[in-house]
């Protein structure tokens, strides 16, 4: 049923996460837009309805495929699920996969939900918040608990409207974030929304990682590869990506333990994973966003930094 | 069998009719379906004398009360779980079979080993419900394993929200065993799939719940239900459930014929499963139902909401503190959703129900219903809080100040009284669910209903329940929220009908109603009341013919 794509194998899945009004439309509007050129898939609407919509965007034609369900009952019925199976047995299945939460989601079940379902994985949570009503909304009678839950379970979180908010509103809505969610990315959702890397993750399902910000450096993140120069305990390769510099988001490839196992890694904000993989190129895509000039200089320092690592002192026997 | 223009006299042992101005009778006078007179054969005297007529004194020694009405159940999710074989703490008493109380791990897995031994086909699967693991221990797939290698079997979690499957069953789902592994919400090594994990096995589940001869023959057993019950009239309160033409066609075939015993009032979901942001309501979607109506099948002015989660998933929405172990409950809509759509509804003039099975569910709807109220105020316009779970003494008073009614699930009660005092919110909240001794010094219009498959569809069971709060141990839990008898048996009978606006027509025995009855083999003002629920039901009548209890 699932594709069998080289690398992992699974689609990777991203949940974009926000209460009503937090921006997440817009978000998805403009990741469309940016997109193309990947095969993506957004489902909108995570749970229960009768019809989901999907945009399938490809190269410059997107298709929308909507998938009615014979769903019989909460209790039964997986609208998502059925949703996902029906991306996986497309001709060409999606690359990656967004789902566009509804306001009402817990994240952090619809996260297990799309990243446990067979032929996907999950790559991060992403929660939109409006920096003019984050403060009210968590404190709300009704749904306080409900939005802190949100931004507590993501990975990623990304500030909407932050060009039109005053700047106290955005200072307080970060400083707001910063305490529920601490250590977590804070990125402007406009800036995030329209570079499909940061947001979405690199795509390196291929035998070669694309090449990534195209000719001209994109506007929102900068990125480089980085090769590791020989095999790596998958726990050394958790510490090595848990300590990557504030700027860079995202890490995202394929590494090669002692034992000659293919293993995908990745980071999303301050979430690290580790899992097997097929033969892949040994390569780590490093995604950084954030003014240019921090960025630019990040990365580089970062690869040194990495490229200078010891590797080898290490148990070799304590795979994962 | 008479001619059905000409009058027919039963008489009866007594007749409780419900209706205040004369409560005890001992004949009623049917024409045509429809009451002409309830008295005594001497005050009939003018419509005998004046008309051929028969006297029918086959309920002699019966009592007959109004048709019982269960205003809130599902035939559609029931016809999934009827067909299952149930394992259950507490006793299931169903037309086709009893249920007895299971308790212990060793009694449920002989009773497991029994059925199985039963089943003649080696292939077909065994899905049992009622499985809790409070009353069950952990019973995993290594156990199920040894009652059989080659069937698949899986046991249903009572509140449906896990499964237990042996290795037969993992391999009849099309399961692979890695996506099992790496799934948090699966456990491989007990084979049980919980939450998230559930969505698995229900893939591999659904072609044999949901294939139509099972779902048809499912519905058949829920048509014996109702009537073995007693109702005569019952409320499907979120149709449609399922794909509508599909669920239309299935129901109409099951519920619409000749051989029914009861009618179906439909009260439509005001938007449809999955539409958390709505942006107001669908009302000519909701207002077109009505050219479907036929003479059993009727849809009228109620449309259902939801504000909260499931209770006996604990997806109710709490107000501080919350719950013991700290997680939260579900929002079914977005609140600002919920009003959109209240709000449309509301101007529209319908007849709103909205599910709330939490305290902070209560409050939402309540602040809701008192904005409508000051944007545009009315009367008699029946909003009703349905399954009322959790709730406070302050609600009680705000909901007969803004002209609410009631529909309660009071089985929580019984079921999940002590269960939820224990684990999820303690004795004061958990001994104060289903607050119907409030509602009744309040003087609200309350209902009784099941839900079923939530609870057995068993009026007189419910009405039990709100009498005597006894909970699964036999121990008495909040004892003031007791219900009189009187209000008990208004609650299935006349204050139900006009939940559903439909107390003109039946819901009390007098002249003009349809001639529903039920007949009881005792008073239930005559036995104590710890025995209501053991009055048998000896049948019913609807629209005055007669329908003995099966057996
Ligand atoms: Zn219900």
């Amino acid at each position: 049923m699932a594709p069998v794509l080289p690398g992992s194998g699974r689609i990777p899945v991203t949940l974009l996460s926000g209460y009503l009004g937090a921006g997440k439309t817009t978000a998805v509007n403009r990741l469309l837009a940016a997109g193309a050129g990947r095969r993506l898939a957004v489902l909108v609407n995570d749970f229960g309805a009768v019809s989901v919509d999907a945009a399938l965007i490809e190269a410059r034609d997107a298709t929308t495929i909507s998938l009615a369900n014979g769903c019989l009952c909460c209790a039964v019925s997986d609208d998502l699920g059925g949703a996902l199976d029906g991306l996986a047995a497309l001709p060409e299945p999606p690359e990656q996969v967004l789902i566009e939460a509804s306001g009402v989601a817990h994240p952090a079940r619809i996260a297990r939900m799309a990243g446990g379902w067979p032929g996907f994985a999950l790559d991060a949570v992403a929660t939109v918040a409006d920096p003019e009503t984050l403060r009210a909304r968590a404190a709300d009678k009704f749904v306080g608990r409900l939005v802190r839950d949100q931004v507590e379970a993501a990975d990623l979180l990304l500030l909407s409207r932050a060009d039109l908010a005053c700047p106290a509103a955005v200072a307080d809505a970060r400083a707001l974030l910063a305490g529920l969610a601490p250590g977590r990315p804070v990125l402007d959702a406009a800036e995030a929304a329209a570079a499909p890397d940061l947001l979405l993750g690199p795509l390196v399902s291929g035998a070669q990682p694309r090449p990534l910000p195209g000719p001209a450096p994109h506007p929102a993140f900068s990125s480089r590869i980085w090769t590791p120069p020989g095999p790596i305990a998958p726990e050394r390769m958790r510490e090595i990506l848990a300590a990557l510099p504030a700027p860079i988001h995202r890490a995202k490839g394929f590494f090669v333990t002692p034992d000659g196992a293919t293993m995908l890694a990745q980071r999303a904000g301050a979430r690290v994973e580790i899992a097997p993989a097929a033969p892949a190129a040994t390569a780590i895509v490093l995604i950084a966003a954030g003014p240019a000039e921090t960025r630019e200089n990040a990365l580089p320092r970062a690869i040194a930094e990495l490229d200078a690592a010891p590797f080898q002192d290490t148990r070799p026997g304590d795979a994962a | 069998m008479t001619d059905p223009s000409q009058i027919t006299v039963f008489t009866a042992r007594r007749i409780r009719t419900m209706n205040r101005s004369n409560p005890v009778a001992t004949a009623v006078a049917v024409r045509d379906g429809r009451i002409l007179e309830v008295g005594t054969p001497e005050t009939l005297r003018p419509w005998l004398d004046a008309h051929p007529h028969t006297v029918d004194d086959r309920f002699r020694d019966a009592v007959l009360m109004p048709g019982f009405i269960d205003p809130h159940l599902h035939p559609t999710l029931a016809a999934i779980l009827l067909p299952c074989h149930f394992i259950t703490a507490l006793e299931w008493r169903l037309p086709n079979r009893v249920s007895p109380p299971v308790t212990s791990q060793e009694a449920y897995m002989a009773r497991l080993t029994e059925i199985e031994a039963g089943l003649a086909d080696p292939a077909e699967p065994l899905i049992t419900w009622g499985y809790h693991r409070i009353w069950h221990g952990a019973v995993t797939r290594e156990m199920l394993n040894a009652v059989s290698s080659e069937r698949p079997i899986v046991l249903w979690q009572r509140s449906f929200h896990e499964v237990v499957a042996n290795d037969a069953a993992i391999d009849w789902m099309g399961l692979d065993r890695a996506d099992l592994d790496r799934h948090p919400q699966v456990e491989p090594s007990t084979g049980r799939f919980f939450e998230t994990g559930l969505s698995l096995a229900m893939r591999g589940m659904n072609p044999h719940l949901l294939a139509p001869q099972r779902f048809s023959g499912g519905l058949e057993l829920v048509k014996q239900a109702i009537h073995w019950g007693g109702h005569t009239t019952i409320g499907e309160l979120a149709y449609p459930l399922a794909d509508d033409a599909g669920e239309w066609a299935a129901l109409k075939a099951a519920l619409d014929g000749d051989d029914v015993p009861f009618r179906t009032h439909f009260v439509p979901r005001g938007a449809l499963r999955g539409a958390f942001d709505a942006q107001g309501a669908d009302l000519a979607r909701i207002d077109g139902y009505a050219a479907r109506n036929t003479h059993r099948l009727r849809f009228g002015n109620g449309v259902k909401l939801f504000t909260d989660g499931g209770f006996f998933a604990e997806l109710m929405q709490v107000q501080e503190p919350g719950f013991i172990d700290g997680h939260h409950g579900e929002w079914m809509m977005a609140p600002e959703a919920f009003e959109r759509v209240a709000r449309d509804l509301w101007h529209a003039g319908k007849r709103i129900h909205v599910h709330c099975t939490g305290d902070l569910g209560v409050e939402l709807a309540l602040d809701v219903l008192e904005r409508l109220q000051f944007a545009r105020p009315r009367f008699n316009h029946r909003f009703t809080i349905e399954h009322f779970g959790l709730s406070t003494p302050e609600q009680v008073r705000r909901i007969r100040d803004l002209g609410a009614l009631v529909s309660a699930n009071v089985y929580y009660v019984h079921e999940l009284g002590e269960a939820y005092w224990q684990r999820s919110i303690g004795h004061e909240r958990a001994s104060s669910m289903s607050r119907l001794g409030a509602l009744e010094r309040e003087g609200v219009t309350t209902a009784l209903h099941s839900d079923f498959t939530m609870a057995p569809a068993l009026p007189l069971n419910s009405a039990w329940v709100a009498v005597n709060r006894v909970a699964e141990s036999g121990a008495v839990i909040g004892a003031e929220e007791r219900m009189s008898l009187d209000a008990a048996m208004r609650a299935i009978t006349i204050d139900a009908a006009y939940v559903l606006g439909m107390e003109n027509e039946i819901g009390s025995i007098r002249a003009g109603k349809a001639a529903d009855f039920t007949v009881l083999g005792e008073d239930p003002w005559e036995v104590d009341p710890m025995a209501l629920r053991d009055i048998p039901v000896l049948g019913t009548v609807f629209e005055g013919r007669h329908f003995p209890a099966a057996g």
